[in-house]
């Protein structure tokens, strides 16, 4: 066993022999960027003052619930879908109509109902026929837009007065409910994914799609399951983006799809599926929002968080290349 | 094997054509909106917005990559080029292809070295241009104040074109010339279709990458510059939805995703049917949702049709019905 051991690194290092261990290289970088981050946090006056700490927890459970149900879809090998954004905008709009007619429970029941539908369609012609998946959710964010104008003709909608919809506004002891939901969204997620079969058939698949096959597994329900989480935990994010902001439009859930993604790698789940958990995705999502919070705060102004937001996925995805050349 | 329609790429994106024309003659019939003389520069503006950027982006497909960065950059030279050219315009379409092509290389060289998926790398870039035109226009819509350039870039000339569909024309041209009938279009091909065997034939799968990937970067960069020329103005977020178009042209176009099929004059005529479709519904005053709803069912649809699984799915389906008859 030893022996064999030996062999391994002798050719890794008869190939490369100027080459560190790659493998160590996300272990340092990951514990380097804690430190910088715990250090950045506390030299930077207000960071932990009670509103910014408030704010930061509320703009990433937006994105955070979305980046959970990408995370299944990255995990099950299918990159990432375009559309989720588009899809909290929708659910989003859902939400306030159906609440309009029917109570906040029936609300949220269409919401989630609407988004986690027009996701698992998605998924069911990715698994079904093997659809090129970013062609697929491309093609639904025309296709969403497109029908939400048909109904809402570009304008924004608002809750009618005397639906009882602020009581959701609130917090649960200090915290806001939004991040409340975030981390039962996260524990929803890491249960799917590491407690039952339908997750264990979602790694397996994103690691090798044929040797799932092989083993029986039934592709295109999981890969239909997966955007179907995707799209439920999309719409919550959608209902809590019309709660917080008092009303939607189509335009609320442009650009959550990229901070999905972004916060899903930072998380270190790797692109080609197989690996990743919900936990790293929230612990992505928190750094990412931390970095935008301290931007703010040293007086950057909003548009150098795009950029940052790049940059960082620009570095991540180099940083993965070593874990994934392996 | 029959050689069905469905499988011929060169033959069905004339057959959308026709489709879509017979379609919206039979629609506008009589009241001459859709065929009148004014359709077809519409049409070629429409061409000009989505052609170049199909085109890069159908050669990435064509060498089983995706450039994503295509949107971040249609944007960001829009944004660069209205910044820098008010007084010299050629200087500020110099410095967006420059952009252009540096990220291409940049982007095409790490995929190169670090042996990355193209997927990952151009949502990097992606997210990176987007933030750059930010940056740059601090958020803000800029104006472009030399309005004789963005009239003149729109200025019909022969009846038919102007200067952005002519270049538009011309590079199509040039393409396609030298993808038919130079070694390039071959190699391309064969690196889409295997590229290992690509490689050990002798093609320099390499430099093939980095090259596609800059001139996808071009062509995205001088449409946005051009485009944002003629609308006299450019903002960050202004262009972002030109990768529903692109794509759905490139694929149209007879370009698989798996690679290793399609040829320019196929993306061209890809983006001639979405410019026909959108300058079409513009004419029989069909509201700009139909646009959307039938771009989104066009690509689904194709894209369905060329999913890998679906002739087995169709079989297994018509087997249980025999069974259960």
């Amino acid at each position: 066993m030893t022996g064999k051991g030996d062999t391994v690194r002798g050719t890794r290092e008869m190939s490369m022999p100027l080459a560190p261990d790659w493998r160590l290289l996300p272990t340092a970088v990951r514990a380097v960027v804690i430190v910088a981050l715990t250090v950045a946090c506390v030299a930077t006056p207000g960071f932990f003052s009670l509103p910014n700490i408030l704010s930061l927890l509320t703009t990433v459970s937006f994105m955070g619930c979305v980046a959970v149900g990408m995370t299944l879809i990255t995990i099950s090998g299918n990159i990432m879908s375009f559309s989720l954004g588009a899809t909290a905008g929708a659910a989003a709009m859902v939400f306030i109509v159906a609440v309009n007619i029917g109570g906040i429970g029936i609300g949220l029941i269409a919401a989630l109902a609407v988004a986690a539908l027009v996701s698992a369609a998605q998924g069911f012609a990715v698994g079904w026929v093997r659809a090129n998946p970013i062609i697929v959710s491309i093609a639904a964010v025309a296709l969403i837009y497109g029908t939400a104008e048909i109904f809402t003709r570009h304008s924004s909608i608002y809750f009618k007065p005397g639906t009882g919809i602020e009581i959701l506004r609130g917090k649960l002891g200090g915290v806001p409910l939004e991040f409340v939901v975030l981390l039962c969204v996260t524990a929803a997620g890491q249960f799917i994914l590491y407690l039952t079969r339908f997750g264990r058939n979602l790694y397996m698949m994103g690691s090798s799609f044929r040797a799932a096959e092989a083993a029986g597994v039934k592709t295109w329900r999981t890969v239909t399951g997966a955007y179907l989480w995707a799209g439920a935990f999309t719409g919550l994010a959608g209902v809590m983006l019309a709660i917080r902001y008092d009303g939607a439009n189509m335009d609320y859930g442009v650009g959550y799809e990229y901070d999905a993604i972004a916060a899903v790698l930072v998380g270190g789940t790797l692109m080609k599926g197989g690996h990743g958990s919900a936990l790293r995705t929230l612990a992505g999502a928190m750094i990412i929002a931390i970095v935008q919070a301290m931007l703010l705060l040293r007086g950057f102004r909003q548009e150098w968080q795009y950029l940052f937001t790049g940059l960082i996925v620009f570095a991540v995805i180099l940083l993965h290349s070593s874990g994934e050349r392996r | 094997m029959k050689a069905s329609i469905r499988n011929d790429p060169h033959f069905r994106p004339l057959v959308i054509l026709a489709a879509c024309i017979v379609l919206l003659s039979a629609v506008d019939w009589g009241q001459w909106r859709f065929l009148s003389a004014a359709t077809p520069f519409s049409t070629l503006q429409t061409f000009a917005n989505i052609g170049l950027v199909a085109l890069g982006l159908g050669l990435t497909m064509m060498i089983r990559e995706f450039d994503l960065s295509v949107v971040g950059m249609f944007g960001l030279a829009g944004c660069v080029a209205v910044m820098t050219g008010a007084a010299h315009p050629w200087f500020g379409i110099a410095c967006a292809i420059a952009i252009g092509l540096a990220a291409g290389i940049i982007q095409g060289l790490i995929m190169v070295r670090f042996a990355l998926g193209s997927v990952g790398v151009t949502l990097g870039g992606l997210l990176t241009f987007v933030g750059l035109a930010h940056v740059l226009t601090e958020n803000r819509s800029v104006p472009y104040d030399n309005f004789r350039v963005a009239l003149l870039v729109n200025e019909p000339f022969a009846g038919l074109l102007s200067v952005r569909s002519g270049v538009s024309l011309a590079i199509f041209a040039v393409v396609a010339l030298t993808f038919g009938f130079t070694r390039l279009g071959r190699d391309i091909i064969a690196i889409g279709s295997d590229r290992r065997a690509a490689m050990i034939a002798g093609v320099n799968v390499d430099a093939f990458i980095v090259g596609i990937f800059a001139f996808s970067g071009v062509c995205a960069a001088a449409t946005g510059a051009l485009l944002s020329y003629s609308l006299a103005s450019a903002s960050p977020a202004g262009l972002s939805d030109v990768l529903v178009p692109a794509a759905a042209a490139a694929i149209l176009g007879g370009v698989s995703l798996g690679g290793g099929s399609g040829r320019p004059l196929g993306i061209a005529t890809g983006a001639l049917v979405l410019a026909v479709l959108r300058s079409g519904l513009n004419a029989v005053e069909a509201p700009p949702f139909v646009n959307d709803i039938a771009m989104g069912a066009i690509l689904l649809t194709v894209a369905i049709g060329d999913g890998p699984y679906l002739m087995r799915r169709l079989r297994q389906l018509a087997a249980r019905e025999r069974t259960d008859r």
